[in-house]
C-alpha cells in the first residue's frame, strides 16, 4: 500500500496495540482458564498451589449442570428451526418474487432495532403476561426467534440474490422443474451463506441472556443463566470457571468458521458502518 | 420482458409479479407485527391511559409524573445517562484509534491487533463478568500481582458503577472498530497523500482530511453503542452496584419482583424517548446501506 501512517521499519504503535490488548482481552480469560484447572488455589499465592480436573468432574456431577445444558440446547435447536423453517422462504421470496409491500416488508425487520433492546423485551413481556407466557419454554422460544428474524432474512436474501440466473434458466431451458433448479442450481450456490446464518442464530440464542433471564427465570434455566446464578451466589469459584470454559465451546465453533465473514467489509456496513 | 424498478431490492422480472410471495414472507412479518411493533404501541397506549371512574378511559400521564417525580427512578435514570455518555467517549478514545492504525498499516502486527479487537466479539458478556470479576473483584488476579510486590489493594470497580463502564466498553469494542474501520475505507490514500505532500501535520490530517470524511461512521458507531448500552441488562446487573442501577436491571427487578409491570412499562417508554434520536439514525444508515 502506497499510504502509510506508521513507518514501515519497526510498528512500534503496531506493537503498543498488540501489548496493551493482549493484556486486556486475552489475560483476563486466561485467568478464567487456569481457575478452571485448579485444584487448590489460595490467596496470596500468585500461581495456584495444585492444578487438576477435580472440579471438572464435581461440576458435571451437578444435575442443575446438565438440566440446562439440555435445556439451552433444546432451546437453540428449536428456534433456529423454526426461524429457518419461516425465514428460508420468505428470503427467498424477497429475494425472487415481486409481491406488493416487497420493500416496506423487507425493511420492517430493522423496525426492533431502532429501540433500545432490554427496554423493547420488557414491552413483549408486558403482552406475554396477559398470555401467561411468562416463565413458559414457548414464551422464551417466541422472544428468542424475533432475535433472529432480521440475520436469517438479510444474509439469505443476499445469499440468493448472488446465485448466477443464467445457470437456472438454463436448466429451465433443458426441461428441469423448478424444484429441480432450485434443489440442484440455487440450493448448492447459496447453501454456504444460509449456513453461516443458521450457526449465527443458533451461536446467538444459545448465548442470549437477557430475554431467557426477564421471560424464563427461573422455571427455564438456560446455562447463561444458570451462569448467573453462579456468578451470584456460589462461593466455590472454581464452578463458574468450569461452566465459563463449557459454555465458550459454540463460540469458539462459531470463531473458527465466522472469522472471514466478520472481517470483511460487508459485516460491518451490515451494521450501518 | 420488462424488469419492474422495485427500489431497493434488486428488480426482478414482472412476469413473476404473483402476490403469493407475500403468503411466504406473511409468518415473519407477522410475527415483527405482534412481537415488535404492537407491544411498542400497546406499551405508549397501556401507560398513557387509565381507566376512570365510570369504566371508560381517559388521557393521563399519572404514571410519567410518578416516573420523573421519584428520587430513586430519577437518580436510576440520572446513573444510565452518566454510563452511557461515559462508555460512548471511551468508546471513541479507545477504538479510533485502533482503527486508524490499523487502516493506515500494513505491518504483520495489524493482523494481529485487528484479531485482537474483533475477539470479544466471540466472548459472551456472561464469560466477560465473570472474568472480570476474577481479574479486578476483591482478591482478584490484579490484587495478587500488586500483593506479591508488596502494593496495597485496588480499590476493585466491582460493584461501582465504574464495573459496567469497563464490562460495556470492553463488550463494545468489536463492533466500534469494525463500523470506523469500514468509514475509513472511504478516505482515499490519494487524499491523505496530497495533504501530505503540502505538509500536513498528523493532527492537521486527522483533523481537515479524515475526521470530516468519518462523520457518519462515527454518528453509527455512537448510535449502535448508546442503543445496547442505554438498557444494557446482564453487564450492569452483575457488575454494577444494587443502588442506584441502570436501566436495564431496574426495569427486570420491577418487572419480575415487584410484579408492577405498569411501571416496568413505563420505564421502558422512558428508556425508548431517550434512545429515539439515535434508533432512527441507525436504522436509517443500516437501511441505506443495504438500499445500496
Amino acid at each position: 500500500m502506497a499510504a502509510t501512517l506508521v513507518s514501515r521499519k519497526t510498528d512500534w504503535t503496531g506493537i503498543i496495540f498488540a501489548a496493551v490488548l493482549t493484556l486486556v482481552i486475552v489475560f483476563p480469560l486466561v485467568v478464567v482458564g487456569t481457575w478452571a484447572f485448579t485444584n487448590v488455589w489460595r490467596y496470596p499465592s500468585v500461581i495456584p498451589q495444585e492444578f487438576g480436573l477435580r472440579f471438572w468432574n464435581q461440576t458435571l456431577a451437578r444435575a442443575d449442570v446438565w438440566s440446562s445444558i439440555s435445556t439451552s440446547l433444546t432451546l437453540a435447536f428449536t428456534v433456529t428451526a423454526l426461524s429457518a423453517a419461516i425465514c428460508l422462504p420468505a428470503a427467498y421470496a424477497f429475494a425472487r418474487l415481486d409481491f406488493p409491500g416487497r420493500n416496506l416488508l423487507f425493511f420492517s425487520f430493522l423496525a426492533g432495532h431502532a429501540f433500545p433492546k432490554f427496554g423493547l423485551l420488557v414491552a413483549i413481556a408486558g403482552i406475554f403476561l396477559q398470555l401467561n407466557l411468562i416463565g413458559t419454554f414457548w414464551g422464551v422460544v417466541l422472544i428468542q426467534l424475533v432475535g433472529t428474524l432480521l440475520f436469517m432474512i438479510w444474509i439469505p436474501v443476499a445469499a440468493f440474490q448472488a446465485v448466477d440466473r443464467r445457470m437456472e434458466e438454463a436448466a429451465r431451458d433443458v426441461g428441469a422443474s423448478p424444484f429441480r433448479v432450485f434443489w440442484s442450481i440455487t440450493l448448492p450456490q447459496a447453501g454456504p451463506t444460509i449456513a453461516a446464518a443458521i450457526l449465527l442464530s443458533f451461536v446467538g440464542t444459545f448465548y442470549e441472556t437477557e430475554g431467557a433471564w426477564l421471560i424464563g427465570a427461573p422455571q427455564v434455566r438456560t446455562l447463561p443463566v444458570l451462569m448467573i446464578s453462579f456468578i451470584n451466589n456460589q462461593p466455590v469459584i472454581q464452578y463458574g470457571a468450569v461452566l465459563s470454559v463449557l459454555l465458550w465451546v459454540p463460540s469458539f465453533i462459531a470463531l473458527l468458521f465466522a472469522r472471514k465473514v466478520v472481517n470483511s467489509g460487508s459485516f460491518a456496513r451490515g451494521f450501518g458502518g | 420482458m420488462t424488469i419492474a424498478n422495485t427500489g431497493p431490492l434488486a428488480p426482478v422480472a414482472t412476469h413473476r409479479r404473483r402476490p403469493y410471495g407475500l403468503l411466504l414472507v406473511a409468518t415473519p412479518v407477522l410475527l415483527v407485527a405482534w412481537l415488535v411493533i404492537w407491544p411498542i404501541i400497546s406499551a405508549v397506549i397501556q401507560t398513557a391511559f387509565v381507566t376512570t371512574a365510570d369504566g371508560g378511559s381517559a388521557v393521563s400521564l399519572e404514571t410519567y409524573s410518578f416516573f420523573f417525580s421519584d428520587g430513586y427512578s430519577l437518580s436510576n435514570l440520572s446513573m444510565t445517562l452518566w454510563t452511557t455518555g461515559v462508555c460512548a467517549a471511551l468508546l471513541l478514545v479507545v477504538c479510533l484509534p485502533i482503527a486508524l492504525y490499523l487502516r493506515f498499516s500494513d505491518s504483520k502486527v495489524a493482523a494481529y491487533v485487528q484479531g485482537l479487537a474483533i475477539f470479544p466479539m466471540f466472548v459472551p458478556s456472561i464469560i466477560l463478568s465473570f472474568a472480570f470479576i476474577r481479574v479486578l473483584g476483591p482478591n482478584g488476579t490484579v490484587d495478587l500481582l500488586l500483593n506479591s510486590v508488596g502494593l496495597p489493594h485496588i480499590r476493585s470497580p466491582y460493584l461501582t458503577p465504574w464495573g459496567p463502564v469497563i464490562g460495556l466498553v470492553w463488550d463494545n469494542i468489536p463492533l466500534t472498530v469494525l463500523i470506523l474501520l469500514s468509514g475509513l475505507g472511504n478516505v482515499s490514500n490519494q487524499s491523505v497523500e496530497a495533504a501530505r505532500d503540502v505538509g500536513a501535520g498528523k493532527f492537521a490530517l486527522l483533523w481537515h482530511i479524515i475526521l470530516p470524511r468519518i462523520s457518519n461512521s462515527i454518528l453509527v458507531a455512537i448510535s449502535f453503542a448508546v442503543l445496547g448500552i442505554f438498557s444494557a441488562f446482564t453487564l450492569p446487573y452483575i457488575l454494577g452496584p444494587a443502588a442506584p442501577e441502570m436501566m436495564g436491571p431496574f426495569m427486570q427487578r420491577t418487572f419480575r419482583e415487584l410484579l408492577e409491570s405498569k411501571t416496568a412499562i413505563t420505564q421502558a417508554v422512558v428508556t425508548f424517548g431517550f434512545c429515539i434520536v439515535f434508533g432512527l439514525f441507525y436504522v436509517r444508515s443500516v437501511a441505506k446501506n443495504r438500499a445500496a
